[in-house]
């Protein structure tokens, strides 16, 4: 009986209905979309320096970030590397070998750090390969291919396939040189690591410093989840006391502190527009029940009951919530689906961001946890909007209600 | 005839400078007639113009404090460098700490800092241990008013102003196994290439939060690290600082207009591209942000505008029956979006301006990690908000934009009711 009543309420004001289902809409859309861009924002702002350079984890011989010895690798490193590769958080471990170094072109020379990588590897820790340039990642050159950063092509005055010597002290002390030919250039943005890193084959630098091709003095780990950061270090840390284990955090505080700092306040933009879209609906809702003041009057003048209006007003109004917030999960999913693939380009918002090679694409991701959690929200702020001015409503004496001018 | 026309013309004109006063006084007579409605939707345009204020606010206080994380950490908001100096950072790139040079900057009412730098790379070595350095040659008291260095000095004590000592990072310390007063050995290359070679007692060790320069650094009072160089009276750069941001982009022009060769100014920005990518994406993110609030708010104020026609469409119904033109009553609704418009506005500015200078002077303490990150950066552990005017009436200018447009609707509506349809409603 109540229900049939409250149903065709809804129809009989059209427009009414039409008004809270669309706040609704709008108020979920605005929801849903907020924490996908957001959980995609967040990815985005660790692009430059987190995907790209220095990964989530790293691991060194403890003695091995303060002087940098060839010596000082981690012991039984492909055991450690497998090892680490197998558990249910990590998404990639690279294992490198890092050697302190001189190269030089026919017309400079210069210091560099040169990272000695297995490609299928290290693509899974870092995204690097996909800001090559020119050339390729080390592909199409035979012997002794190197990616160099664009801005000591640029120092070096070197082009693809160009040919670099390097001079480095090898394990035995001993200085020695060997050509290496430019497969790629890669550009990131960040000249500083443009100029001090250069990439070879793990197997050829073994080689030129007579070292095992095993030999490794840098393990570099990409997680599953990078929220689960901290706890994630710690397990590692735990798990390999005799090795020095740090986060990208620890690595590059400064960067850290910006990102961290960043965080939080886009926190406190969720909660302001939450707040703003639950204004929205109870602005709404009050309207639309105060509204109805009269017709409330005239139902309780012809003996209906209190309880059962209010009861009548609740249901109308989940009726409307449920099919406003069922659009609402629609047109937010679809954006999100929608800007999933391509991404959001925000280089329109903010000059210059691709002009230094830097992605400024956010790709949104639909965490499920998260999206319940607001479309809960959206929810139960339509209901308790709705209460308060039924409530409202039902204090009017009939006769009241009645005489009110609209 | 002519006179006549003319006639009619005035006879005209005057009632309808008449009728606006009357639109104008019917519409705020309507306004208070159903109070409660009224409210609601000022109301929701109240909350539009307090919560888009309070974000912004937030927004701006958030970029002026990272870039004065990034500016505090090392670079200032700008330099003066011998013009090749940047791109091939070599003490032969030098220049002469010139009298008319600072004067030529300092005259800018709104800097106030200005510090001299020698920078340089050395090796540094104590007993067998050698290590890579960056060597600064700074002047004390001055150099720690940007950075505060001064304030991490762990053991020891910081450079005073005629010191023949050094303070080194605590991870170079650590390296060269040095302790407070040992001998550290510097080993360079000097000005026009003289082999500079020199010995110095450590009197202080900084726990430098930056851990590359923590590695690596070594501070020498300016003088001394001059006169080791061979570099007498020279710097390489002049670290200018003003007040924030905004003065940066002021000052910045007008010093490159006056500096010129052999030198050139710098802004933080163009010194570390990278640190404004990070910044400058956070910002176009928050661009997004804001649209998301904007059709929050806009559909806010539209659902109880909507509603409030709805409302009244017997009332209309009513009017046009008995005679009033559908044209007036349009304009009258028109003036009753703008006199709700304003009183949103102004109502939201009234309470946004003294919300957030109070919330501006009582920044939100931040815990947790990050909370003591900051403190070891040596920045106070708080979100900022930012009262500049821009913030309050941006905000108020999109939002009563937002509602005027919104204010089409009513007029629409009006002129496309059917009396007899809103009769019976």
């Amino acid at each position: 009986m109540i229900s049939s009543i409250a149903w065709k309420n809804i129809w009989r004001n059209r427009v009414r209905s039409g008004v809270i289902i669309s706040a609704i809409t709008i108020g979920m859309f605005a929801g849903v979309f907020t924490v996908t861009f957001y959980k995609g924002w967040i990815n985005q702002r660790l692009e430059a320096g987190v995907e790209t350079e220095v990964s989530h984890i790293q691991i060194h011989h403890p003695e091995f970030a303060e002087n940098f010895e060839l010596k000082n690798s981690i012991p039984e490193a492909a055991m450690t590397t497998d090892e680490i590769a197998q558990m249910d958080f990590v998404n990639g471990v690279s294992p490198r070998m890092v050697v302190q170094a001189m190269i030089a072109s026919s017309e400079t020379g210069t210091g560099v750090k040169i990272l000695g990588v297995e490609p299928e590897k290290e693509k899974t820790v870092t995204n690097l390969y996909t800001k090559i340039q020119e050339g390729e990642y080390f592909e199409g050159v035979k012997r002794n291919p190197i990616l160099i950063g664009k801005k000591l092509a640029a120092k070096m005055k070197v082009k693809l396939h160009s040919k670099l010597v390097v001079t480095l002290q090898d394990s035995q002390g001993h200085l020695t040189n060997e050509a290496f030919r430019v497969c790629g250039i890669y550009s990131i943005g960040n000249g500083m690591f443009e100029e001090m890193n250069v990439f070879v084959l793990k197997s050829d630098l073994a080689k030129v410093v007579q070292l095992d091709e095993s030999t490794t003095h840098e393990l570099v780990v990409h997680l599953k989840d990078h929220e689960k950061l901290d706890q994630n270090t710690k397990t590692l840390a735990g798990k390999h006391a005799n090795l020095l284990v740090q986060n990208w955090k620890q690595i590059a505080p400064e960067l850290g502190l910006l990102v961290d700092y960043g965080n939080i306040y886009i926190y406190f933009f969720i909660v302001i527009i939450l707040l703003s879209l639950g204004f929205g609906i109870v602005n709404t809702m009050l309207m639309a029940v105060m509204e109805r003041v009269k017709e409330i009057g005239m139902l309780m003048a012809i003996g209906m009951s209190k309880f059962r209006v209010f009861w009548m007003l609740m249901l109308e109004t989940v009726l409307l919530t449920l099919t406003g917030g069922f659009f609402g999960i629609l047109l937010g999913v679809g954006v999100t689906l929608a800007t999933m693939k391509s991404g959001i380009d925000l280089s329109f918002y903010a000059e210059g961001l691709e002009d230094m090679g830097y992605s400024s694409l956010v790709f949104p991701v639909v965490e499920f946890g998260m999206v319940f959690v607001i479309v809960i929200l959206v929810l139960v702020t339509g209901l308790i909007a709705s209460i308060y001015p039924s409530r409202k409503a039902l204090k009017y004496k009939p006769a009241e209600a009645l005489r009110i001018d609209m | 005839m002519k006179l006549r026309a003319g006639f009619v013309t005035f006879v005209v004109k005057l009632p309808q400078t008449e009728t606006m006063t009357t639109n104008l006084k019917l519409a705020w007579r309507n306004l208070w007639r159903n109070k409660r409605r009224t409210l609601i939707t000022v109301a929701s345009i109240f909350f539009g113009v307090l919560l888009s204020a309070y974000m912004t606010s937030m927004q701006e206080g958030s970029y002026d404090k990272m870039v004065e994380i990034v500016v505090k950490f090392y670079s200032g908001y700008m330099q003066v460098h011998q013009e090749e100096y940047w791109e091939n950072k070599s003490i032969n790139n030098a220049f002469d700490y010139d009298r008319a040079l600072v004067d030529q900057v300092k005259k800018h009412q709104e800097i106030d800092l200005v510090i001299p730098r020698l920078e340089s790379f050395g090796l540094a070595s104590a007993g067998e241990l050698t290590r890579g350095s960056a060597i600064f040659g700074i002047v004390p008291e001055v150099e720690t008013q940007l950075t505060g260095i001064a304030d991490k000095i762990v053991s020891g004590k910081y450079l005073q102003p005629t010191d023949d000592g050094v303070v080194i990072g605590d991870g170079l310390a650590k390296y060269l196994k040095l302790n407070l007063n040992d001998t550290l050995v510097i080993i360079t290359q000097g000005y026009h290439g003289v082999s500079a070679a020199g010995k110095f007692p450590v009197h202080g060790i900084i726990k430098h939060v930056s851990p590359e320069l923590n590695k690596s650094v070594i501070y020498m009072e300016l003088k001394t690290c001059q006169a080791f160089l061979g570099a007498e009276n020279k710097l390489t750069s002049l670290v200018v600082n003003v007040a924030d941001n905004d003065a940066m982009k002021r000052t910045l022009k007008k010093l490159k207009s006056e500096i010129r060769s052999p030198f050139s100014v710098m802004s933080w920005e163009e010194m570390q591209p990278e640190v404004v990518q990070q910044i400058e994406s956070d910002r176009a993110g928050g661009i997004i942000m804001k649209a998301v609030l904007y059709i929050v708010i806009a559909f806010g104020i539209f659902g109880t505008i909507m509603m409030m026609i709805a409302e009244r469409r017997r009332e209309f119904g009513v009017m046009i029956s008995i005679g009033m033109q559908k044209r007036k009553l349009s304009v009258i609704l028109f003036f009753e979006t703008l006199f709700i418009g304003l009183l949103g506005i102004l109502s939201g500015i009234a309470v946004s301006l003294p919300l957030l200078l109070i919330q501006a002077r009582n920044p939100i303490p931040l815990t947790g990690d990050t909370a003591k990150l900051m403190e070891d950066f040596g920045f106070e552990p708080y979100m900022f908000f930012s009262t500049a005017p821009e913030v309050f009436w941006q905000q108020a200018i999109s939002v009563f934009a937002i509602t005027m447009l919104i204010g089409i609707y009513p007029v629409i509506a009006s002129l496309r009711i059917k009396e007899i349809k809103a009769l019976h409603g």
